[in-house]
């Protein structure tokens, strides 16, 4: 299956490790030209060169996506160094944490305004060309509990909302929008190997709830998401799709 | 190294704090590389050889000098086959004597500490006074050869530093300060004085003294034993000082392994560690990388805040583990605002046995010193054999290995310890022990 990528410009918001990372190698071995993002300097350095063995374009500049005006500037950074924009992946994220307000603001100003802030910059370029596809980033704790009632779990899930919305308001002028709601995924430096080095009874009873009896890895999700972004997708939009591995417990009608 | 990062830690200049704790690297020690003998840990032999070249000739730590501030007050601690009673006298001063009544040999006092007028031995009700004279002798007209002619208990000499005091089995030891060396200039800065009980626990473990002080004193068995603790301190980039009998480690705290990729989020210990200097992990917009510098800072700036003075303090100290062994058996983790001591005893007579004290204090907050409904109260102390209670993750983590260390030390196929550079420390601690047991120019084993 050609799952037509090739040629086509991505914008990934946090590409310097785990899915971003994945989701960026995954692009660019299919033949995508990238502009990535992240906090480090260091990180988007590094990841870009690693992802130039591919032999397409990729550019990268670091970004906090909290500081709004830096980001929109990042923004229209991106779309101009890559001449246009076909594809967009806004995969940043606060993280997680309870026991404080300023949770709340942090998943808000970064994992709700993030992926806001990209999908307006980029849909004049896409709706111009009658053509785009747009994959957000959920959880399945939206769905169902993970680490107590937190800030990241709520608004993850309103993407998942807005995204379906955003499908229904662009669907005419060629855009689909998509959500993918990773679960657990486990990889160096990601939150995972911390929990499972750290809090090792919770890790296992969370990989007892896994049918397969692990976590996922990044590029299992990339898969997905390179898939959606595609147009060998080009009949999914609005879709929400779960990768997980059989973690979550109810049954997505 | 199995490291997947290379990180250079940030730490104090050492001519900032002129009057603080010295941070200068010590030039290390050439020891070698040979095996220490495992026999010393189980050989009743060089049990016999310790008592009489180490404990019956060294300074030791007795108690908390606050458990004994009023005349009568006392403190009873064992040591191997003796036991002591360093006793506060009517003119405040300290003197030490065995525990013991010189009629039939009995015990005065159970371990533990308290208040007596006299010391009334239980089996005939022979009195002493505080400083150990004989006070009464009932029915002394029926002992011809009169009361014993010292006319008291034998004294030994006893000391106090940094809020604890100290004694010794040998009546011609060295003055305390001259024994301590460094300790006191390295340590005072902490002033541990301040500090109060926070915990104090006795646990039976299953091993040698020597094995319980080899585990403290060495970060090598971080990622063997405690792979937690790679998300909360650099097990890899610490300062190793030998001194002249004692010795320590630096040990950056809130701070990554480089033994793991640094993770994006902050781990759940170094969230707490923030949370205790009152900051908000969530207002943090730093890299992992940053915290312990910024919590560093803070608790400088902010300190006084919560009724804490650290101004006599490193900034590394307000963060880091300054670990101090003083030797033999006391391994010292300092922090700015607690204290994690532990005594490491021999048991009386076997060398498969011993006795680890948990001793732990902290600095009060200034609500705590002020508060009416709960009052600070001392905890009771606690004894438990090995494994009969949990201590905590990370000690029980230590406890676990021990018994099967002590049995595996008497394997036919097991010469001696095999130490690498990161034991540097124990090879030291060895050496110590030779210099005491041997003589510096004696036996080289």
């Amino acid at each position: 299956m050609d799952l037509g990528l090739q040629g086509k410009k991505a914008i990934i918001v946090g590409a310097a490790r785990g899915i971003g990372m994945a989701t960026a190698e995954v692009l660019a071995r299919e033949g995508c030209d990238l502009a990535i993002t992240a906090r480090s300097e260091d990180g988007v350095k590094d990841a870009v060169a690693a992802l130039k063995r591919y032999g397409t374009k990729v550019v990268g500049k670091a970004c906090n996506v909290k500081k709004a005006d830096d980001y929109k500037e990042w923004l229209a950074w991106a779309i101009e160094a890559l001449d246009g924009v076909d594809i967009l992946v806004p995969i940043t994220s606060a993280g997680g944490g309870l026991g404080s307000e300023k949770y709340w603001q942090n998943a808000f100003d970064v994992d709700v305004m993030g992926p806001v802030r990209a999908v307006e910059a980029v849909i004049p370029t896409m709706t111009e060309q009658q053509s785009g596809s747009i994959v957000l980033i959920a959880t399945t704790s939206a769905g169902e509990a993970m680490g107590g009632p937190q800030a990241y779990n709520a608004m993850k899930a309103s993407l998942v909302t807005w995204g379906k919305q955003l499908a229904l308001a662009h669907g005419k002028d060629g855009i689909r929008v998509n959500v993918v709601s990773p679960g657990p995924i486990e990889f160096e430096g990601g939150n995972w190997e911390m929990i499972k080095g750290t809090m090792e009874k919770f890790y296992t009873s969370q990989l007892r709830q896994q049918p397969s009896g692990r976590l996922g890895r990044p590029e299992e999700v990339a898969r997905a998401i390179a898939f959606l972004a595609s147009e060998a997708a080009s009949w999914c939009n609005g879709s929400h799709l779960v990768v997980d591995g059989g973690f979550t417990n109810r049954t997505h009608f | 190294m199995d490291v997947k990062r290379h990180v250079t830690v940030q730490r104090v200049d050492p001519q900032a704090w002129p009057n603080g704790t010295p941070v200068e690297k010590a030039e290390d020690p050439d020891l070698g590389t040979k095996i220490i003998p495992a026999d010393r840990y189980f050989s009743p032999e060089f049990m016999a050889l310790e008592w009489q070249h180490i404990w019956s000739k060294v300074w030791l730590l007795g108690g908390r000098a606050d458990d004994m501030p009023e005349p009568g007050d006392y403190i009873c601690t064992d040591i191997g086959k003796e036991s002591v009673l360093i006793v506060r006298q009517p003119d405040l001063s300290l003197r030490a004597f065995h525990n013991v009544c010189m009629h039939r040999g009995n015990r005065l006092r159970p371990e533990g500490f308290g208040n007596v007028e006299k010391f009334r031995c239980l089996y005939h009700h022979w009195a002493y006074a505080l400083d150990g004279q004989i006070d009464h002798i009932p029915d002394l007209d029926t002992f011809p050869q009169g009361a014993p002619p010292a006319g008291r208990i034998p004294g030994l000499p006893v000391g106090d530093w940094g809020g604890f005091v100290w004694f010794s089995l040998n009546p011609d030891v060295e003055p305390l300060e001259t024994y301590l060396g460094s300790i006191p200039q390295n340590l005072d800065p902490y002033h541990f004085d301040q500090m109060v009980w926070t915990r104090d626990i006795t646990v039976e473990w299953e091993c040698n003294w020597k094995a319980s002080v080899d585990a403290f004193n060495e970060s090598y068995h971080v990622q063997g034993t405690h792979p937690q603790l790679k998300w909360y301190l650099d097990d890899v980039n610490i300062q190793i000082d030998c001194y002249e009998r004692h010795s320590r480690y630096l040990i950056p705290f809130a701070a990554i392994s480089p033994r793991v990729e640094l993770p994006s989020a902050i781990p759940p210990a170094i969230d707490e560690i923030m949370r205790k200097a009152g900051m908000d992990p969530a207002e943090y917009e730093g890299r992992v990388s940053d915290i312990r510098v910024d919590v560093q800072k803070f608790m400088r700036a902010n300190g006084h805040r919560f009724g804490k003075d650290y101004s006599d303090l490193n900034d590394d100290q307000l963060t880091d583990d300054y670990h101090y062994m003083i030797f033999p058996n006391l391994s010292l983790n300092a922090h700015a605002d607690d204290l994690m001591l532990f005594r490491q005893r021999p048991h009386a007579t076997d060398p498969n046995k011993m006795y680890y004290d948990i001793w732990m204090f902290g600095l009060l907050s200034e609500d705590e010193k002020n508060s009416p409904d709960k009052p600070y109260r001392r905890p009771r102390h606690q004894h438990y054999k090995h494994g009969d209670k949990t201590i905590g993750t990370v000690l029980d983590q230590d406890a676990f290995n021990l018994p099967t260390v002590q049995k595996g030390m008497q394997s036919a196929g097991f010469p001696g310890l095999w130490l690498g550079q990161q034991e540097l420390r124990l090879r030291h601690f060895h050496k110590v022990i030779e210099d005491y047991v041997y003589g510096p120019a004696g036996e080289t084993k």
